[in-house]
């Protein structure tokens, strides 16, 4: 199968690869460029590991394609902090101990930073909505919706 | 709490919690070795087969494919057989297939796609054999055998008034026995005499990092990089099944991505080094979440209980059956047998307690380690019980749980250690908490409202159990601890560098959790039956006081004083009013690099025949839940609306994850209560896939969810002691005694779906 070549830009940067046209931007992200920060539990668009932004819009890594984002903007987990500086998110993740094992967090920080993007102040009802697209098997999930309470917060002031 | 221990009061966020919130943590998922291949594994269609004949030549032409794998080569192992005190599961199926997913043969190959093909190549004949898919069936006169012939390994020692029989019958594994008084008789004489019996369901773990492995194999040594929980017992299973010393085999462990028992013992270890062994090569094989739903449950149960109480509600003798679905092979399920036989008892005062339980073959999935451990099927069983006796003599359940639970220092049973939880008074609160005390009950109509109690109960720590620990001080004060309990998502690091960082009087973040490595992390039993604060945290404590000791000894030799009139804090050691920099004093003794502080540390649980299972408990674990639901009695709705659950940490060293613990286990539980079930049609699986085998999300959250954790002391360091168990234990029995409060329908089997709701409340009505 001949391969695709694509320009997309991904935390920021901007990449030129030439990719086999049934690869998907998981193995892409973690193969190609190391960020090995987008985790793959299910493979299969269950349970929301492997969660990245494009164009700000949470998709599952794992069955997106990489020959769809030409011309795209992927947002990962290492493309949320700034610097040393942890987002607003991730802060109220540390401190609302809203992970374990981690392995589902990166996906579920990507989540919520999109669903604050369109809901800069969601109710609780709003905020488990959302969270079900990522499936956390240690937590319990109530943490995590205390520590969006807080990242809300912390966003709006 | 007891002695002058700083309290943790202070919450501190996770040492792990930076790299796990960035991304940058790292998995056993995303380690890559140079050369590594890529294996799959090819599964058995089948329930029970003769493995006929394997023919991979096509297989082994395909360009790329570096080996092929199979019973024939597993046969030539020094051992090929793996399992916890009874071994009976082959590296790879040897002559049979036992279950529909045991694995037959795999493939490595220089990538994923490529090993998938060539399995397609391989064709393996089977003479069909038949299933026995059920506990009755199994035990049934004249049922089909799983295995021919005894298997390899022995009993687990059990104490001098319990039993402990390695294969006492065809398709029964294993049977532990255990007898206090004489509970025939005690139930002969006693005013009432209650039978119930109660039906456990099969779950999966479902952790979301798979199984997954990298082995490097040579002729000097094997190199395994493992999602495993317990690094030394892997080390001593692969020194023996390859017929190497322990000496050149090496584990390395990475964060894990949960587990929840099911990355205990061994799983694919041994067939990634045969793979790599015979391939040359690294070898990495990387389960599908498919795979890992067709690896391991746990157990479904059967349990028959015979409760006798006295007219005025005092529990007098229980006599109970367990039958646990041990699935195909043996994996934990000896200990898990002795577990829910000896905990079957309860939070309760007995005159007699008789315990027979048995893990028998089935051709399904083979069930093992779940947090709870046996735990969650006798409290389920037991809580129900003692709520549905309650109900029956007209006793409000929380007086009747008051009049028999056990007080703080009484035995769980003679020789075991006392209870160190205040019982009734943490009963009362949760009662307070989910409205079982200030009951408002719906308006009249076909939506019920209930609310529903339940003490769940189980050791900690660990029958036995021992631990190393070893801390290493740097001149600069900075340390580095090295212990085996694996961070699986529970805190422990966290945890385990505040024990050393408070005896040691360093900041926390000084402190850096080593990486695990059995070639420099001294040994422990394994991540399991919630030992790591408590075990290993005390190996913790005397290795920080052992560096500690080692510095203040070092410091007063310098300062030309006695260790005793010298104060350390913040890696200075302060005489008088002078403050005197340890990092100086190194410098100006030692020159050079310097030098490190290396403390060392052990935790050992002593065994005493005399206790029931062979060691008193360390520590004990309840969890008190109450639930309020509502029913649909025309629908068979059930609808959790407050979920309350507390357990004990002793004294929280990590706060924050304690709550953690609790409440995701409370989860787990939840799900499992209500409508998470691993589901065979027959023989064969129906929902082992992630579409369609359904885990709690976020909006199947009760309306009110609230996990707490109280602080009663215990024997760990700090008085501290394990939690991570917990939640798991008596959700289902308080949400099965509120739908019964709420519409006086008794569900005796999980999950509590709308069909048995309905089944229940045509049963009450007399209809059939």
């Amino acid at each position: 199968m001949k391969a695709v070549d694509l320009s997309l830009t991904v935390n920021g940067r901007h990449y030129r690869l030439s990719v086999a046209p049934r690869r998907v931007l998981a193995d892409v992200l973690r193969e190609e460029l190391y960020l090995t920060g987008c985790k793959i539990g299910c493979d299969q668009a269950i349970c929301g590991a492997c969660t990245v932004l494009i164009d700000d819009i949470p998709v599952t890594a794992c069955t997106t394609f990489a020959f769809e984002l030409d011309g795209k903007r992927v947002t990962t987990i290492e493309g949320v902090a700034e610097n040393e500086t942890l987002h607003a998110i991730q802060q109220a993740f540390l401190e609302h101990g809203g992970f374990q094992c981690g392995f589902c967090t990166p996906g579920m920080v990507l989540s919520v930073k999109a669903l604050l993007a369109r809901h800069p102040a969601p109710d609780e009802a709003l905020i488990r909505c959302w969270l079900a697209a990522n499936i956390c098997r240690c937590t319990g999930y109530q943490m995590i919706v205390e520590a969006v309470q807080a990242a809300a917060k912390a966003t709006a002031a | 709490m007891d002695g002058g221990y700083p309290p943790f009061r202070a919450p501190v966020t996770a040492l792990d919690g930076p790299a796990k919130v960035t991304g940058a943590a790292r998995y056993t998922f995303d380690i890559s070795i140079p050369g590594m291949l890529h294996a799959k594994v090819l599964r058995s269609p089948h329930p029970h087969a003769r493995i006929v004949s394997i023919d991979a030549s096509r297989a082994e032409e395909l360009p790329g494919v570096a080996a092929i794998v199979t019973g024939a080569d597993a046969i030539k192992l020094p051992d090929p057989y793996y399992g916890v005190a009874i071994r009976d599961q082959p590296v790879i199926a040897i002559d049979k297939v036992r279950y529909v997913g045991d694995m037959v043969a795999a493939v490595a190959a220089i990538d994923e796609e490529t090993a998938y093909r060539a399995l397609t190549l391989i064709d393996v004949e089977y003479e069909l054999l038949a299933p026995v898919t059920t506990i009755e069936d199994a035990l049934a006169e004249g049922a089909p055998v799983l295995f021919d012939a005894p298997v390899g390994g022995a009993p687990t020692k059990v104490g001098d008034k319990a039993v402990s029989l390695k294969e006492p019958r065809p398709n029964i594994l294993y049977e532990f026995g255990y007898r206090d008084g004489d509970a025939a008789s005690v139930l002969a004489a006693s005013d009432h005499v209650f039978e119930d019996r109660f039906v456990f369901s099969r779950i999966n773990h479902f952790h979301l990092e798979p199984y997954v492995n990298i082995a490097q194999a040579t002729r000097d040594g094997i190199e395994l990089w493992s999602c495993n929980q317990d690094p030394f017992v892997l080390r001593n299973d692969i020194a023996r099944m390859f017929g190497r010393p322990a000496n050149a085999v090496r584990i390395h462990t990475a964060f894990v991505g949960g587990g929840f028992g099911g990355k205990s013992f061994c799983k694919m270890e041994p067939l990634v080094v045969l793979l790599a062994l015979k391939a040359g090569r690294p070898v990495r094989l990387c389960f599908s979440m498919d795979e890992g739903l067709l690896t391991l449950t746990k157990h479904a149960a059967l349990l028959v209980l015979k409760t006798g109480v006295t007219a005025d509600g005092r529990l007098t003798a229980r006599h109970s059956e367990i039958f646990l679905d041990a699935g195909a092979y043996s994996d934990a399920s000896v200990t898990t047998t002795i577990k829910a036989g000896y905990r079957i008892g309860g939070p309760y005062r007995w005159k007699a307690l008789e315990s027979h339980s048995y893990a028998v073959r089935t051709t399904m999935v083979p069930a093992g380690s779940f947090r709870g451990f046996g735990g969650t099927q006798a409290s389920f069983a037991g809580e129900s019980q003692i709520d549905m006796i309650a109900r029956r003599l007209g006793i409000d359940p929380i007086e009747f749980r008051r009049k028999n639970l056990l007080t703080r220092e009484e035995p769980f049973q003679p020789g075991d250690s006392p209870i160190d939880s205040d019982l009734p008074a943490v009963l009362d609160e949760v009662a307070a908490r989910s409205g079982y005390t200030r009951r408002a009950p719906l308006p009249a109509g076909p939506k019920k409202r209930g609310w529903g109690l339940a003490i769940g109960l189980k050791d900690g720590g660990g029958t036995g159990n021992h631990s190393q620990a070893l801390v290493k001080v740097l001149p600069s004060g900075r340390a580095i601890l090295h212990a085996a309990t694996v961070e699986i998502g529970q805190g422990a690091t966290t945890a385990l560098c505040r024990i050393a960082a408070e005896a040691l009087g360093l900041p926390l973040d000084w402190v850096r959790y080593g990486d695990i490595d059995t070639e420099h992390t001294p040994l422990n039993n394994g991540t399991h039956v919630s030992c790591a604060t408590a075990v290993t945290g005390l190996a913790v404590e005397r290795a920080a006081a052992d560096a500690r000791r080692q510095i203040m000894e070092f410091a007063g030799k310098q300062l030309d004083c006695g260790p005793d009139e010298l104060v350390l804090e913040n890696w200075s050691v302060r005489r008088g009013n002078y403050a005197h920099p340890v990092d100086q004093l190194i410098g100006d003794y030692y020159g050079g690099a310097g030098t490190e502080f290396i403390g060392r540390g052990t935790a050992k649980i002593e065994f005493d025949p005399k206790a029931p299972i062979a060691a008193p408990a360390m520590f004990w674990i309840p969890c008190w839940v109450g639930a309020e639901v509502e029913v649909d009695t025309e629908t068979g709705k059930v609808e959790v609306t407050r979920l309350v659950a507390a357990a004990d940490s002793g004294t929280s060293i990590n706060p924050l994850a304690c709550r953690g613990q609790v409440e995701g286990a409370v989860l787990q539980a939840y799900g499992q209560s209500l409508f998470e079930e691993l589901r065979y049609n027959g023989p064969n699986p129906v929902n082992a896939t992630p579409l369609s085998y359904r885990v709690p999300l976020a909006t199947d959250l009760p309306k009110h969810y609230e996990g707490f954790v109280v602080e009663h002391g215990g024997p760990g360091p700090f008085g501290a002691k394990g939690i991570g168990e917990a939640g798991m234990l008596g959700v289902a029995a308080a949400i099965a005694n509120a739908i019964d409060d709420a519409c006086g329908a008794r569900l005796t089997q999980i999950p509590f779906t709308a069909e048995r709701v309905l089944a229940a409340l045509d049963a009450k009505r007399g209809n059939p």
